[in-house]
């Protein structure tokens, strides 16, 4: 089964990818971070990152390239980390500009969001952001998300400072968004509850 | 309090050795501590650890470039008492704080004097302008103790884990430089 959605395929990320991909950590529009990264990061960094990729079965993150399908061009990329299998993994989201308000993230992030609960069986995504990027905060809320955390001042962008935010969807909350997801994955606490 | 010399009234803060596994993993393997012992992510936090595996967890903390743990040693008696640390590696602009006394010597204020030293350490020796700790949904001691050093609660991330049968979450506190400061009466060392 392919990561297939009605505007997007997300696959492996291949060498040759790794060009947009310095060209998305260049640009602190879309860097994403809470942390400005310098703009001075190459194409031959990134693939010395991909070559350094090792055979595991033992994933606790992985990055998926966000192909447009109408087009075939590369629309940016979307990955998970810190994974707890079976409980839990953080997202982030990175697309190019050509791609915003094209309803792309949207529809990667979904996309996402169904491997994570439908393959992973876990119980809850997050995902970091700042106060100053409500595109970033409007697009985790279109799938779902909620605010679980606002840490004050924690993040310094763009001169300001800005809260660090946690964003948060549960298994739960996800099945209410999506009539299709039929949840067979018994809840850990369900037979335990008085 | 002796900020510079990590000193408190009856504590001293100094670097683990090898050695020190042994006192540590006799107070990690408290059932009180299980599930917040501050151990590296590598290790697991729900069941006893080993000799071994605190070893490999003070060598990992030796690593840390930014931020460090400490061991916390009882000035009376010479023992080790628990652990401390902060942690900067994702921005000294907010960095994190923790502290973990052995059940045996809890509330007698000991980790009290650790944690308004760290804060000091923090405050004037770094650039931190938020301090952030972590704490769990079930461990209302620690929520008790955050909240009575100034730490704020920001947050509560859902479904940090299991406990007792239910999810447990994840408590985000904060404390903010100029609250700190409010809080201790002046900028300068010991308040002046």
């Amino acid at each position: 089964m392919a990561l297939e959605g009605a505007l997007v395929v997300l696959r492996e990320e291949q060498r040759e990818d790794q060009k947009l991909f310095a060209e998305l950590r260049n640009d602190l529009d879309t860097q994403a971070w809470n942390l400005a990264l310098p703009p001075s990061y190459t194409e031959e960094m990134h693939v010395k990152r991909f070559d350094a990729m090792e055979f595991s079965y033992e994933r606790r993150s992985a990055r998926l390239v966000i192909v447009h399908k109408e087009t075939g061009a590369l629309a940016g990329y979307i990955s998970y980390t810190d994974l707890q299998p079976r409980l839990s993994a953080s997202i982030g989201l990175v697309v190019a500009k050509p791609f915003w308000g094209t309803r792309v993230a949207l529809d990667a992030q979904e996309v996402l969001l169904r491997f994570l609960f439908h393959e992973l069986g876990l119980r809850v995504v997050h995902l970091w952001t700042h106060s100053g990027n409500p595109r970033a905060v409007g697009l985790a809320e279109k799938s779902g998300f909620r605010i679980s955390a606002r840490i004050r001042e924690a993040t310094y962008r763009n001169g300001r400072l800005l809260d660090t935010l946690v964003m948060s969807l549960t298994r739960d909350g996800y099945g209410e968004r999506h009539a299709e997801f039929q949840d067979t994955l018994p809840d850990p606490t369900a037979l335990l509850r008085p | 309090m002796d900020v510079r010399g990590y000193e408190t009234e009856r504590t001293a803060l100094r670097a683990l050795e090898p050695e020190d596994a042994t006192p540590i993993q006799a107070y990690l393997n408290d059932a009180a501590l299980i599930g917040c012992r501050h151990l590296p992510w590598s290790l697991q936090d729900v069941a006893p650890v080993s000799r071994a595996q605190v070893a490999a967890a003070i060598e990992e903390w030796g690593k840390a470039k930014a931020g460090f743990t400490l061991g916390i040693e009882a000035k009376a008696s010479g023992r080790l008492i628990g652990h401390a640390g902060c942690d900067w590696n994702w921005d000294p602009h907010c960095p994190s704080l923790a502290v973990v006394i052995a059940p045996s010597q809890q509330r007698a204020g000991l980790g009290s004097e650790v944690s308004r030293l760290l804060l000091e350490v923090l405050f004037l020796e770094t650039p931190a302008h938020t301090v952030i700790g972590w704490l769990t949904s079930w461990n209302a001691p620690a929520l008790a103790f955050a909240a009575a050093h100034g730490f704020s609660e920001c947050g509560r991330i859902p479904r940090a884990g299991l406990r007792d049968g239910a999810y447990y979450d994840d408590i985000v506190v904060d404390l903010l430089r100029r609250e700190w400061l409010a809080r201790r009466g002046g900028g300068g060392r010991d308040g002046a």
